[in-house]
């Protein structure tokens, strides 16, 4: 009964995010929104897992495919749609689009497209927290293929030397881009992580909320203790890489396994609970969009404003 | 309105920019056996936006490769290939990304020659592409020509056309002495060029694109386009004559053209895809002013972005860039005085207009 509890909660976060990406897919077309979109339909159960495994102080530093990620974390659906419109009322006034929200007032630290480098960022949150004796833990987000750059073993090696409170979460969707991981990396993250003396944990069931919740707590007890941990957690990018379209014509991957994991998708599996869920959720991205609609557009004023 | 020096007479056709990269490309492969291509996602179906489709069904994998995301690392492997004989073309898809490659640019590659006096070369071709519009955004829009050109050791070209690309990448690939990088333009890709064989005897340098008498116009990339558009306007409207130069060769630019073409003009228009802080636009005038301090009637215009990291809202980055209507304001300021009077055209974004543009040249 209390899982139930817990499952529709995780449940609605990632229905709301689902719809909120799938009005952008609407959307595109109009030319609304002008900002590459990295969507995150078929991930979304590790943004909302993860961030309900979570404390609402502990710092999350994201990437371009973010959009799930600041949803989860809390941040407003009003500011995220005027972001996208490129408006005043944007969270950043229009100067991140897409690829860069950020909301530090609920603990999303930015997001960067340039692929790894907020990840030593986390690490060095974690490092201050350690240096304050602050309880806060730091969540690095990534996906497979932020793991090859140089940085991320940097980090890594930092992180245990130190001690620091850094979970390491990598989204694990197979492809960077349309290279699949195979072709791409000769090691694997846990071993990588085991040989720094970080313990780790690779979970399959990228799809189950409650199951992703529950490792994240495990692992964020174990972090909060003094322990970089690194937690992979397998998940499908149902999108083609940045764009509103598929990509399953190019014939680089099959609609295969995109298919067995739509099976499992609980927001496609329960359709019951979706549809007494879907109005009310519609009304909100509604109200997101106009707001973002009446918002102006920033200008002259704005334009050499925070530069330095 | 031709926009190389040699002017296309018959044997010309039209060639898309992203149509020439894939020529060279494919001919290096073809002419020289020490060639390979690696970087991510040249052997996807997208290959860095046409620019190496195919190849590596073609040529193979040993050949044409992906890599993991390893910018620092390909590099320096590019250079290890390099000293051993290979002659590596490595690719960024954005110009951003070369920046996790900055080591092994600048400390390393760019010194081999020097440091070891002469006993090592590294050779080899750098293709980077800059982003513009459709909120590209802070991270995605940098256009480093000045970074890189900086260095001494370093050659850095901005091709503006395809025939650019034909003149200057077989004279690079397998024959110049040293790393080479080339700073592509998304917004040309698509565009398509009349191009004319290459007769370039010297093309890694500067050259006139049009000529004219009143103003000289120095341009970088997608700016030689705006500028030539600008400058046909103006003549329309006004029958002022601008020069537009084509900078080219960014690391070793032909400066006693652009000092004899203002030494005729006396007015001076920089168009760059930059910041004018420390960048192109400062060279310009110092070269300039090293010669011959009194060359120009009054202080030039310069054109390049706005002094801030590059914003992603469609509105905010229309008036980051220099638009059509700044580059024909700036012309005509140049030669009339800012109380010109003479009406701007309509357009404003460039890209607008770039969707729609198609030769003649
Ligand atoms: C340093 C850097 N190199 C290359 C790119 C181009 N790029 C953007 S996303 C991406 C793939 C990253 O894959 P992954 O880390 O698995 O994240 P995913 O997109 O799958 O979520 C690449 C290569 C980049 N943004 N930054
Ligand atoms: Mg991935």
């Amino acid at each position: 009964m209390k899982d139930e509890a817990i499952y529709r909660r995780l449940f609605r976060t990632a229905l709301l995010i689902r719809l909120v990406e799938e009005r952008i897919i609407e959307l595109y077309p109009s030319d609304k929104i002008q900002s590459p979109v990295h969507l995150s339909i078929g991930q979304e159960a590790v943004a909302v897992g993860v961030c309900d495994g979570l404390q609402p102080d502990d710092l999350v530093f994201a990437t371009y495919r973010s959009h799930g990620f600041y949803i989860a974390k809390g941040g407003s659906l009003d500011a995220m749609f005027a972001e996208l419109y490129g408006r005043k009322g944007g969270v950043s006034g229009g100067k991140a689009g897409s690829m860069h929200l950020a909301a530090p007032e609920v603990g999303l630290m930015g997001s960067s497209a340039v692929v790894a480098s907020t990840i030593p960022h986390a690490v060095g949150a974690a490092l201050s927290f350690k240096r304050r004796g602050a309880s806060q833990i730091a969540v690095a987000v990534f996906g497979d293929g932020a793991t090859e750059e140089g940085v991320y073993h940097e980090s890594l090696n930092f992180a245990a030397l130190m001690k620091v409170p850094v979970l390491f979460l990598c989204e694990d969707n197979g492809l960077a881009v349309h290279s699949h991981r195979p072709v791409r990396q000769s090691y694997r993250l846990a071993e990588h992580a085991a040989s720094f003396g970080i313990a780790s944990r690779r979970l399959e069931e990228g799809w189950d909320m409650l199951a992703i919740r529950q490792a994240t707590l495990e692992a964020a007890a174990r972090v909060r203790a003094g322990e970089p941990f690194v937690l992979e957690i397998v998940t499908s990018r149902y999108k083609e890489h940045v764009g509103v379209g598929e990509d399953f014509h190019f014939n680089y991957r099959s609609s295969d396994s995109v298919d067995a994991w739509k099976r499992r998708d609980p927001l496609i599996v329960d359709q019951k609970l979706a549809a007494a869920l879907r109005p009310d959720i519609e009304r909100e991205i509604e109200a997101a969009v106009a707001f973002a609609e009446a918002s102006p557009a920033p200008g002259h004023a704005e334009l050499l404003t925070d530069v330095i | 309105m031709s926009i190389a020096a040699v002017k296309p007479a018959q044997g010309t056709r039209v060639l898309s920019y992203a149509g020439a990269l894939l020529e060279t490309m494919d001919a290096a492969l073809a002419d020289h056996a020490n060639v390979f291509i690696m970087g991510q996602g040249v052997d996807d179906f997208k290959g860095i936006f046409g620019s190496t489709t195919g190849l590596a069904e073609k040529y193979g994998a040993a050949r044409v490769f992906d890599v993991p995301l390893m910018e620092e690392g390909m590099t320096g492997v590019a250079i290890g290939a390099s000293l051993v004989g290979d002659y590596p073309i490595t690719t960024h898809i954005r110009a951003d990304f070369s920046f996790l490659a900055m080591n092994q640019i600048i400390n390393l590659a760019s010194k081999y020659r020097y440091m070891f006096g002469g006993l090592m070369r590294c050779p080899m071709l750098i293709r980077i592409v800059v982003g513009r519009s459709w909120g590209q955004g802070a991270q995605h829009s940098q256009s480093p020509q000045a970074t890189f050109a900086h260095y001494p050791g370093l050659t850095v070209i901005m091709p503006s056309s395809s025939q650019a690309i034909l003149d200057m990448y077989p004279a690079i690939i397998n024959r110049h002495p040293g790393p080479v990088i080339s700073i592509e333009h998304r917004l040309l890709y698509n565009l398509d060029f009349t191009v004319a064989p290459s007769e370039k005897r010297v093309p890694l340098t500067s050259y006139v694109a049009r000529k004219g008498s009143d103003v000289t116009v120095v341009a970088t990339s997608v700016m030689v386009l705006e500028a030539l558009r600008a400058a046909q306007y103006v003549e329309d409207q006004t029958g002022i004559s601008a020069e537009v130069i084509d900078l080219n060769s960014i690391s070793h630019p032909d400066w006693n053209l652009v000092t004899a073409s203002v030494a005729r003009t006396g007015r001076l228009v920089v168009a760059d895809t930059s910041w004018l802080e420390y960048g192109v636009a400062a060279e310009v005038c110092r070269q300039l002013v090293m010669r011959d301090p009194g060359l120009l009637r009054q202080p030039p215009t310069m054109l390049g972005m706005a002094p801030a990291p590059c914003p992603t809202a469609k509105s905010l980055e229309d008036i980051y860039y220099p638009s059509q209507h700044e580059t024909v304001d700036a012309i005509l300021t140049q030669v009339k005085g800012d109380k010109h009077g003479i009406a701007l055209p309509v357009e404003r974004s460039m890209t607008e207009g770039y969707k729609r543009f198609r030769g003649p040249f």
